[in-house]
């Protein structure tokens, strides 16, 4: 071994220490693990994809410049929430973004302070949005907005197959309108089963609709709803990739103007407006709308060592719910009546949205509670076993229920 | 006939290297397809139509993120050198007691779930003061690394002839001048090896990053992708894209190393 | 004996530190007093315990602990409350038995057995094909070999997404491929039968890196004086291979398969993204799992996942110990 090798893997040593030396020397001096001093705030949303320029960041920059502090917003993947709260129990945000069916799990576990506990009035906000955080009686947060689903058409493809979308009234109407958009060559339409809670999320439409009950999965009318999905698929009306869509991916599929049907949230409205795309609410198995559940998420503030951050706490979580402009900002129907009165005046196209989370349900409803996980998760295992051949839809449904007691 | 040999061996290389790449061929296609046609059934099999908003996106939101996840890498390929290659030479040479059952926990060790590690990271970088912070993000990152360093150091270091060493004694060079001077220089193909192995691991490292530097402004490449990923929606484009521009550098340090890459001594550093 | 220990990567003995010739730092002068040479062994355990002593720290803080809370956690009856305000009742064994006697368990090992040991047997045998076929000198062999590593550079998260969407059965490539060439297409993520198979092509594909760069630094460290015996006597490549090749490779062999199925045991994001573990455990392993009952489904149940974990840890150790084993009698033989 010669000495200008020994010299180079010297100076190469050196070098790759001096960096990781001034690295860490730089990471040190920013003041990254900032205690929690008095004006400042620490905030977890699930919402990554909203960097500091975004109407969100904005939206919480402008609540913080009002209430005189600091709000340290951090953004996560919403599928980490629970495990990344349940990780720093012992050092909690002070508000913390909870999907809204994981509120009530949260709460069970004594991570999330009460109103009573942080002082936050709820009054104004609309009822169907907050049971979803009610336990027992007692509020656990305050929805940011709320959405809700909405069978989403391709006028195009529905006029070249010769169907009229008022005649789609109800079950029967719409498979028959699926049957003509797939003689006409196109395909007949597109949602998400995928094996996590959103599939449930986009089962309950049409689970609610045949009228079936979150406490009896086996039930016939719950047996009627999963046989539709699974008639779908057999006969070809659905693509078999529904079992792994995400709500995102199916969204993409119908943008390629290949389908004449979408089963999509109203956060898809703007981009639905771009592309021509109309929506109806989602029917019902005999008629009228399905109930349709309600999605979004809760600010939460969760149990700190120091009380008396609990004022400012709600405070915050009071400037982001008032009005309308963390709810616009979010693609979310403003939580209180002014706010979904002021959206629907800058837009009035919002109008069907507004009146269809108006008319949602929350999962957690009926005093489900902390049940809904464990009943959403037997739900979803059943409707990934019928739909990929590996059970009947009555056979899936009554092992959930036997797995759910 | 030699040069007619030497090219046909070229050609299937390229071919299998092709079938291998596939993959990332296909990820540079769905990075340029147009967001309406990412689901088209066919699918495209070239980029017709290419759209460069996720590459002018990534150019525009990810180097500070491609920075970090540099710094965190070279910091962990330095703290895994330091920590498992004296380790690796008092195992494999000085024959401590305790030596054998050290290297099955170093086995062992490696077993343990990432999640299970991060969550117990979590309660001690607390107490230390190091969350939210790129040294202790390093720290975690090596853990993925020292195992296998000290594994590999151990094994090849034991190669290495003993009169070497002895005449490193005999000179009157103590174990550390010993350890310094003769046995590391030799082992420079495997410091290369250990040092690309702990790179590439730091380098892709999601779940330490996640749960253990959630509140740093300084995040690494794992975590700048899930700008792309909101919620409801995730943006493909933006998200192959990153792939690909996070890939080029790496790749090329791949290129240079692939020279030293090698687990054995030899490779010309001791001849008889 | 000198030329082959000398020149071979690996020793015989692998990672153990078992007994061989090639050993402790010899005294410096060879005196014939007893005592002097025990005092100089003595300062040599010291030096080494020194040396060794950071690591051994290192072990304990980083990796004892959160084995013992992982422990703990599968001993006791831990709800998310726990981690509040402190209470977990110990349970001694019963999260072991419920996780046995789950109707989880017996899909999931199987899942888990042929997902490791299809992984491994195709990762070794592809990556031994390629070290090989590298190891001859053609142009462009070092830079061919380089971009082999590149998909080791991806985040898992996007080379599992790749394979999703190469894989999904309306708008993947594969399926435009095979309904190409007439036949029915197959659906590689959604069906009970293909889901597992899926996976394992996404992780044998994975996998091949890290064993092209050991293997291929094991053939470095033969020695070429065999193989020029080998040809003067007339054997052919095939022959080489069998006679010469892979019986030398034995050690680095061993410890590449021992540590493949180390990380293909941890395997998650690659199965978790592609499928979730779906549809209803088809492609559930143990890792899979643990994070289901942990953190992925919706209703948290840590100390299940943990007990699952630890049977990971368990059934790794196990093939440690025979490993060691196989080991040892390789050195006394």
């Amino acid at each position: 071994m010669n000495s200008t090798t020994a010299r180079r893997l010297r100076v190469v040593g050196a070098l790759v220490l001096s960096a990781a030396l001034v690295g860490s020397l730089a990471a040190c001096s920013t003041p990254s693990n900032k205690p929690k001093a008095g004006g400042t705030y620490t905030l977890w949303d699930p919402y990554p994809d909203r960097d500091a320029n975004s109407t969100w960041a904005k939206a919480v920059d402008a609540c913080a410049t009002q209430l005189k502090i600091t709000i340290k917003r951090t953004a996560s993947n919403t599928g980490d929430t629970v495990k990344d709260l349940t990780t720093a129990a012992s050092n909690l945000p002070d508000v913390a973004l909870v999907d809204n069916p994981k509120v009530s799990t949260l709460a069970d576990a004594g991570l999330l302070t009460t109103t009573k506990q942080n002082g936050f009035d709820v009054s104004s906000i609309s009822k169907n949005i907050l049971s979803a955080g009610e336990i027992d009686g007692k509020f656990y947060g305050v929805p940011t907005g709320a959405n809700t689903l909405g069978l989403y058409y391709n006028p195009t493809v529905l006029s070249a197959a010769g169907v009229d979308i008022a005649s789609v009234k109800d079950w029967a109407s719409l498979t028959d309108a699926l049957k003509k958009v797939v003689a006409a060559g196109k395909k007949g339409i597109t949602f998400s089963a995928v094996g996590t809670e959103e599939g449930s999320f986009q089962f309950l439409p049409w689970f609610w609709g045949a009228k079936a009950d979150l406490t009896k999965l086996d039930s016939s009318e719950a047996d009627s709803a999963l046989s539709l999905w699974t008639g779908w698929l057999k006969d070809g009306f659905a693509p078999n990739s529904v079992i792994q869509n995400t709500q995102g991916t199916s969204w993409t599929e119908f943008k390629t103007g290949d389908f004449g049907f979408a089963e999509n949230g109203s956060w898809f409205k703007s981009d639905a407006d771009t592309a021509g795309f109309k929506s109806i609410q989602i029917p019902a198995e005999n008629g009228g709308a399905a109930p349709a559940p309600t999605g979004g998420e809760f600010m939460t503030i969760p149990v700190q060592k120091d009380t008396s951050r609990y004022a400012t706490s709600a405070k915050i979580v009071g400037c982001l719910s008032k009005g309308d402009t963390a709810a616009t900002a979010l693609g979310y129907v403003a939580p209180t009546k002014a706010g979904a009165d002021a959206q629907l005046a800058a837009d009035p196209t919002l109008k069907f949205w507004i009146t269809a989370v108006g008319d949602a349900k929350p999962r957690t409803a009926d005093n489900l509670g902390i049940k809904y996980g464990k009943i959403s998760e037997q739900l979803y295992t059943a409707i990934q076993a019928a739909l990929s051949g590996s059970a009947s839809p009555a056979d899936a449904l009554k092992t959930a229920q036997a797995a759910v007691k | 006939m030699r040069a007619r040999r030497s090219w046909w061996k070229t050609a299937v290389g390229v071919v299998l290297t092709g079938a291998m790449l596939f993959p990332i061929y296909w990820m540079i296609n769905v990075s340029l397809t147009q967001p309406n046609e990412l689901r088209k059934d066919p699918p495209n099999f070239f980029p017709v139509n290419p759209t460069f908003d996720g590459y002018s996106k990534v150019v525009g939101e990810q180097l500070p993120y491609l920075g970090t996840s540099l710094l965190v890498g070279l910091g962990t390929v330095a703290l895994t050198l330091a920590l498992s290659a004296p380790a690796a030479f008092a195992l494999a040479k000085l024959r401590p007691r305790g030596g054998t059952a050290l290297n099955f926990i170093l086995l062992i060790a490696q077993m343990i779930p990432a999640i299970i590690m991060a969550m117990g990271f979590y309660l001690i970088f607390n107490s230390w003061g190091v969350l939210n912070t790129i040294p202790g993000l390093i720290l975690a990152d090596s853990t993925i690394a020292v195992p296998f360093g000290v594994l590999i150091f151990t094994a090849f270091m034991s190669g290495i002839p003993h009169e070497l060493i002895s005449a490193a004694t005999i000179d009157g060079a103590n174990v550390w001048r010993t350890f310094r001077s003769i046995v590391l220089p030799i082992s420079r193909n495997s410091v290369v090896t250990v040092s690309l192995f702990a790179f590439l691991w730091a380098w892709s490292d999601f779940i330490f990053a996640s749960t253990l530097n959630r509140g740093d402004d300084l995040q690494p490449i794992t975590i700048g992708i899930y700008r792309y990923i909101g919620n409801n929606t995730q943006d493909w484009n933006a998200i192959m894209a990153t792939a690909v521009v996070a890939s080029i550098p790496a790749a090329v340090l791949l290129v240079i190393a692939q020279r030293y890459v090698a687990a054995g001594v030899t490779a010309g550093a001791v001849k008889d | 004996m000198t030329a082959l220990q000398t020149t071979s990567g690996l020793p015989a003995r692998g990672g153990t530190g078992g007994a061989a010739s090639t050993g402790a730092v010899p005294p410096a002068t060879a005196r014939p007093d007893g005592a002097a040479r025990r005092r100089r062994r003595w300062r040599t355990q010291l030096t080494a315990w020194a040396f060794i002593a950071p690591v051994v720290i290192y072990l304990v803080v980083f990796y004892a602990y959160p084995l013992y809370r992982n422990i703990d956690l599968s001993l006791r009856a831990y709800t998310l409350r726990s981690f509040i305000d402190g209470t977990a009742p110990f349970v001694g064994l019963q999260n072991y038995l419920d996780v046995i006697q789950s109707s989880t368990f017996t899909p999931a090992l199987i899942n888990t057995a042929v997902f490791t040991g299809v992984s491994i047997l195709f990762q070794f045998t592809i990556g031994l094909a390629l070290a090989v076929f590298f190891f001859r000198n053609f142009r462009l062999a070092a830079t061919l070999r380089a971009l082999f590593l590149v998909p080791w550079l991806l985040p898992l998260l996007v080379s599992a997404s790749v394979w999703a969407w190469m894989l999904n059965s309306e708008s993947g490539v594969v399926n435009a491929v095979i309904e190409g060439i007439g036949l029915h297409q197959i659906n590689w993520l959604t069906s009970p039968q293909w889901a597992l198979v899926s996976v394992v092509i996404a992780n044998i594909w994975i996998g091949i890196p890290f064993n092209l760069v050991i293997l291929y630094s094991g053939l470095q460290g033969i020695p070429s004086d065999l193989y020029e015996a080998a040809s003067l006597d007339g054997a052919n490549g095939w022959q080489t291979f069998w006679r010469v090749t892979f019986p030398l490779l034995r050690p680095v062999s061993a410890i590449t398969i021992l540590l493949g199925l180390v990380y293909t045991l941890k395997v998650f994001d690659i199965i978790w993204i592609m499928t979730q573990g779906g549809p209803v455990n088809a492609s559930t392993t143990f890792a899979i799992w643990s994070y289901r009952l942990g953190f992925g489904g919706e209703s948290p149940q840590l100390s299940p996942a943990a007990a699952v974990g630890n049977l990971l840890i368990v059934v790794a150790f196990i093939f440690g110990l025979i490993y060691i084993r196989v080991q040892q009698r390789v050195v006394r033989s």
